[in-house]
């Protein structure tokens, strides 16, 4: 059986990145940078919630910084934080090779799974605000959790044909695990002619103000106005049939609801209906969305003569849109 | 019509079945395993096939079933049928109708080789008598195996890649081999062959099986994987109690974690790791959750209590074992870091002042607050402790105090932890013991066989939790269906059960339930409280029937003299249990079933005439009507008895009162012998009625023996 040897391990948090990059790179993703906006996870990038919709073949990797309100701990926990990074996988459709070449990604960052106890665990994964479940595992390294592991059943409410299969890796659990540092802020982001740069020089004093922020000093009936804004204007957007901007919303919306939680400014009664109002506007952005590429001729379906015809059909759309203008 | 034909020699091989899949769910694993294996032996055994050694394994990367001398095809059967009529058979010209060659062509054969057949009366048939020999065993395998893979119990099914394949998780091989020979086959995404695959990183290359016989073997040695559950099972255990013992300690190996830790791996290897010992100074619950919810380790203990060890099984037989401890080492210290920081942290909130705090907690949308419902399992507690003699005080502040340990930040990391984190924190504040036992009590029992609460006080507040929960999910049109029960209400009303019966409470069931009823916070609910009582009285005297009937064999005790019993609603069910118990000792003795028989001719003449015995039933018999002998010795028989008898049924003396009652059985059988109810005069026939209605009404204020079996 063909696998990758196993590399050195990487020395920084960075080089973990580039080596992860490579990897995926190598094996056919387009590597993409993080999603411009504030959200909870990877999976909330388009590259992941809206290209696992319909049938089109898509292939990606990238960091996404994540923020989670609710996990800061003003720079004080070791592990604990309102914003970390994932490095994240999409594949779909799902190769049958999937978890393999997972395990080589691990070989290539210095994991040899025949000294190491690596172990799929049963996860299983819902999005109540994307509505949104798959089945899949957490990955185990001798006993600590480093990945997620996901075939995706649903996203926005819609049946995945064919099935994503995504990767999130926990970047600093890792490079905890591979630094051996016990503490976040100690591991080496990078070593350089001005010294060693620690991950507690790029992101701590950020890591005690958000903190702030988020538990302390965020406005509440500011907050609260703005989510009602962002649900009116993903509406609005999503009546002029503009998928992407009205999923900028959704985004919006849900970010501004982690940080009202954060506050602690929502009941648990008032918690659902916020949740089932993000929900329901993901699930109409996911329709928008599916109802666009459809327009569009599934353009990365590239059957014979598919890309002639949508290349027409966007021209169209671009002249009925300046038209209008 | 059917038989099997008898065979001097049938061939017979092994049958394997092996699917491959990725980790399939820990706790799923057995059922999936069972349920394969008794699929395939149903099917088998329903295509004709005799399945006498099965055999069946379950990995986490593998379902697998052996089946030892498995006929190559089923028997052949003699089928005999019976066509048309003759004279539907051939028209007047003698030519054969559409019936005749239909039937004909059903049974395979031409017209002319069909038989004749007589009935009794004479009436002449086609008929048909032949052989039908069985489809190849072979042929059949691919059907029934898929007919067995889709109707395995999987709570979600999933799709992966571009197919359309549904399995618990992605199917990467088949190995079916029937003999030496692969089945030909295609499902679920893959072709069947005889290529298996060991151990996903000690032996990854293919793995060809040469024979059914021998898979378990190759597994072992070529594979690097323990296929059979239970072998892996009790390796397991024996490596952790080996490790264990070297470190002078026990390993608490509890069967809940031995399954899943059994169904996490191909190849177990135990390890031992360490913590701090400062840890130690944690309850340990909290200790044992840590290691083993969070981690599946195994806790050792010695007996001075915990041990700053924890034994993992890892799934690898690593050269360097030394990493995979490490690693588990450096999983487990934040872990508990975390653990001992909510143990700290919540105690410097006394748990009485979280109490308001439970208002703000929804508990179910329909049914208000954890507040509210905290009050309601006051109310009721304390009435319950007022009738049981627990002490009020400590009833009434345990109530209050029960589900505070809910908001605290160790509970919500572990939420098993519930109960029993209230109890070290109730201790922590100086509350009395009985009232934090209590708080961890009143949970129990959790499931069958679990221990019942250690006090009074603890009774009380555990009984007002679950008839809360009954009433709240029932007054809100919530009930079970069938299997789904989201709520636990099973376990609650066998908690009610056992708790009453086995600490022997007297208690009104069924005016504790309309209370719980009446205190629910939902609109409309007095209108409708009398209904839904009853309709939780049934559902917790369902259980109770269940766990009867589940030790018939010890009390003697049948479904109908549950009925009998059931049909005159006691309200306390220790009254209940009486008269169960005194119906086991009546149905025994002579006269039981025939006056049990008399009860049902009784209730029979009555409901047929019931308007008239409706209007009549206040009446009381007229002597001077008892016309005959027969019937005024009945009376007679009846007035003797009925003071003693109604004076034992009053002090639940039930054998007692059974007893007197048999001694009615001689003037019973003389007035049925001898009477006719139905005298055609109006005023004979109600006055005997109105005599059977009493001697009815006498049975009745035990049991409705009616309802025995004659």
């Amino acid at each position: 059986m063909k696998t990758t040897k196993i590399g050195p391990k990487p020395r920084s948090f960075q080089d973990l990145i580039f080596i992860l990059q490579h990897y995926w790179s190598e094996h056919g993703c387009v590597i993409l940078q993080p999603y411009d906006m504030e959200v909870g996870a990877g999976t909330f990038h388009t590259a992941t919630f809206l290209r696992a919709i319909g049938p089109e073949p898509w292939s990606a990797a990238y960091v996404q910084p994540s923020r989670r309100p609710t996990d800061g701990r003003y720079g004080q926990n070791p592990f604990r934080v309102q914003h970390y990074y994932q490095f994240q996988v999409l594949i779909k459709p799902s190769p049958p090779d999937f978890q393999e070449l997972y395990l080589d990604s691990l070989r290539s960052l210095g994991f040899d799974p025949r000294i190491n106890d690596v172990r799929f665990v049963e996860d299983n994964w819902e999005s109540p605000t994307l509505g949104a479940w798959g089945l899949g595992w957490e990955v185990w390294l001798n006993g600590m959790e480093i990945s997620q592991f996901t075939y995706f059943q649903q996203v926005g409410g819609l049946e995945c044909r064919p099935v994503s299969g995504e990767i999130t890796y926990g970047l600093e659990r890792l490079a905890m695990y591979l630094q051996d540092v016990d503490n976040m802020f100690d591991l080496v982001w990078t070593e350089g002619p001005q010294g060693r740069v620690s991950y507690g020089d790029v992101f701590l004093q950020n890591e005690i103000e958000q903190s702030k922020y988020n538990f302390d000093y965020a406005n509440v009936p500011v907050l609260l106005r703005n989510f009602d804004e962002h649900e009116q204007a993903c509406n609005d957007l999503l009546a002029a049939r503009l998928a992407l901007p009205a999923y900028e919303q959704v985004l919006k919306a849900s970010h501004i609801f982690n940080l009202l939680d954060a506050r602690r400014a929502i009941s648990v009664t008032e918690r659902a209906r916020f949740i089932l109002r993000v929900r329901t506007l993901s699930r109409a952005v996911a329709q928008a969305y599916y109802a666009s590429r459809e327009a569009l001729g599934f353009p990365m379906l590239r059957g014979a003569g598919a890309s002639a015809n949508v290349a027409a059909s966007m021209e169209g759309a671009l002249a009925v849109d300046q038209a209008r203008a | 019509m059917t038989a099997s034909v008898p065979r001097a020699r049938i061939e017979r091989r092994d049958l394997l079945v092996e699917l491959g899949t990725e980790e399939l769910p820990p706790k799923a694993l057995r059922v999936l395993e069972q349920a394969l294996a008794d699929g395939l032996r149903t099917r088998l055994t329903q295509a004709g096939l005799v399945v006498a050694a099965i055999e069946s394994f379950a990995t986490p990367r593998r379902l697998a079933v052996h089946i030892r001398r498995l006929a190559v095809r089923p028997p052949d059967q003699l089928i005999k049928r019976r066509g048309p009529p003759l004279r539907a058979s051939f028209d007047a010209a003698g030519a054969p109708t559409r019936a005749a060659t239909a039937f004909a062509d059903s049974c395979g054969v031409a017209l002319e080789a069909l038989g004749r057949e007589h009935d009794v009366k004479g009436n002449e048939y086609l008929y048909f008598e032949g052989i039908k020999t069985g489809t190849a065993t072979v042929t059949l395998l691919p059907g029934l195996l898929q007919q067995t893979l889709d109707a395995l119990p999987t709570p979600r099914r999933m799709r992966w890649g571009a197919g359309d394949a549904q399995f618990v998780r992605p199917v990467h091989w088949l190995v079916l081999l029937f003999g030496r020979e692969v089945v030909p086959a295609s499902m679920l995404g893959v072709e069947a062959g005889s290529v298996s695959f060991g151990h996903r990183f000690m032996a990854p290359k293919a793995l060809h099986i040469a024979s059914p016989a021998g898979y378990a073997k190759a597994l072992l040695t070529r594979g690097k994987v323990i296929a059979a559950f239970d072998a892996r099972r009790e390796n397991i255990r024996a490596q952790v109690e080996q490790l264990a013992a070297g470190l002078a300690g026990r390993a608490i190996v509890g069967d809940g974690l031995l399954d899943e830790v059994t169904a996490l791996v191909e190849w177990p290897v135990a390890l031992t790791g360490q913590f701090e010992p400062r840890f130690l100074a944690l309850p340990r619950e909290v200790l044992i959750a840590t290691l083993q919810e969070h981690q599946r380790y195994f806790a050792v203990e010695n007996d001075a209590g915990l041990m700053p060890w924890f034994i993992t099984i890892s799934n690898i037989d690593s050269p360097d074992p030394d990493v995979v401890r490490a690693g588990n080492e450096r999983v487990v210290r934040p872990r508990l870091a975390d653990a001992a920081f909510f143990w700290e942290q919540d105690r410097r909130q006394p748990l009485a002042e979280r109490r308001l705090a439970l208002d703000g907690v929804t508990f179910h949308d329909k049914l208000g607050s954890l507040g509210a419902r905290t009050d309601r399992i006051g109310v009721l507690a304390s009435a319950i402790a007022a009738h049981i003699g627990a002490d009020g005080g400590e009833t009434a502040r345990a109530a209050q105090l029960a589900k505070c340990d809910l908001l605290t930040a160790m509970v919500g990391e572990f939420p098993e932890l519930q109960g029993c984190m209230g109890r070290y924190y109730a201790l922590a504040d100086g509350e009395a013991p009985r009232v934090a036992d209590a708080i961890r009590d009143h949970y129990l029992p959790r499931a069958a066989g679990d221990a019942l609460p250690a006090s009074g006080v603890g009774d009380a507040v555990a009984l007002g939790d679950k008839l809360d929960t009954l009433a709240g999910i029932f007054a809100s049109g919530q009930k079970p269906s069938g299997t789904r029960d989201p709520f636990g209400l099973r376990r609650a009303a066998i908690g009610v059960l056992r708790i009453i019966l086995e600490h022997r409470l007297e208690l009104n069931l069924i005016e504790l339930i309309d209370r719980a009823v009446r205190l629910q916070q939902i609109a409309g609910i007095d209108a409708a409280a009398a209904g839904v009582s009853a309709d939780i009285y049934d559902f917790v005297l369902e259980r109770a029937r269940a766990q009867y009937l589940e030790r018939a064999a010890d009390n003697g005790i049948s479904t109908e003299m549950f009925d009998a019993v059931l049909a005159t609603r006691p309200a306390s069910l220790l009254d209940f249990d009486a008269r169960l118990r005194a119906l086991v000792g009546f149905v025994a003795r002579p006269e039981g079933l025939s006056l049990a028989a008399a009860n049902r001719r009784i209730a029979n003449i009555l409901r047929k005439s019931e308007p008239a015995a409706a209007s009549l039933q206040p009446q009381p018999v007229v002597r001077e009507l008892l016309r005959e002998e027969a019937e005024r010795e009945l009376h007679d028989a009846l007035l003797a008895m009925r003071a003693q008898v109604q004076e034992a049924v009053t002090a639940q003396t039930y054998a007692r009162a059974l007893d007197l009652l048999a001694g009615l059985k001689p003037a019973v059988d003389g007035f049925f012998d001898r009477v006719l109810v139905n005298d055609p005069e109006a005023a004979l026939r109600n006055n005997r009625l109105a005599l059977l209605a009493e001697l009815r009404a006498l049975f009745t204020g035990i049991a409705d023996l009616s309802r025995l079996p004659g």
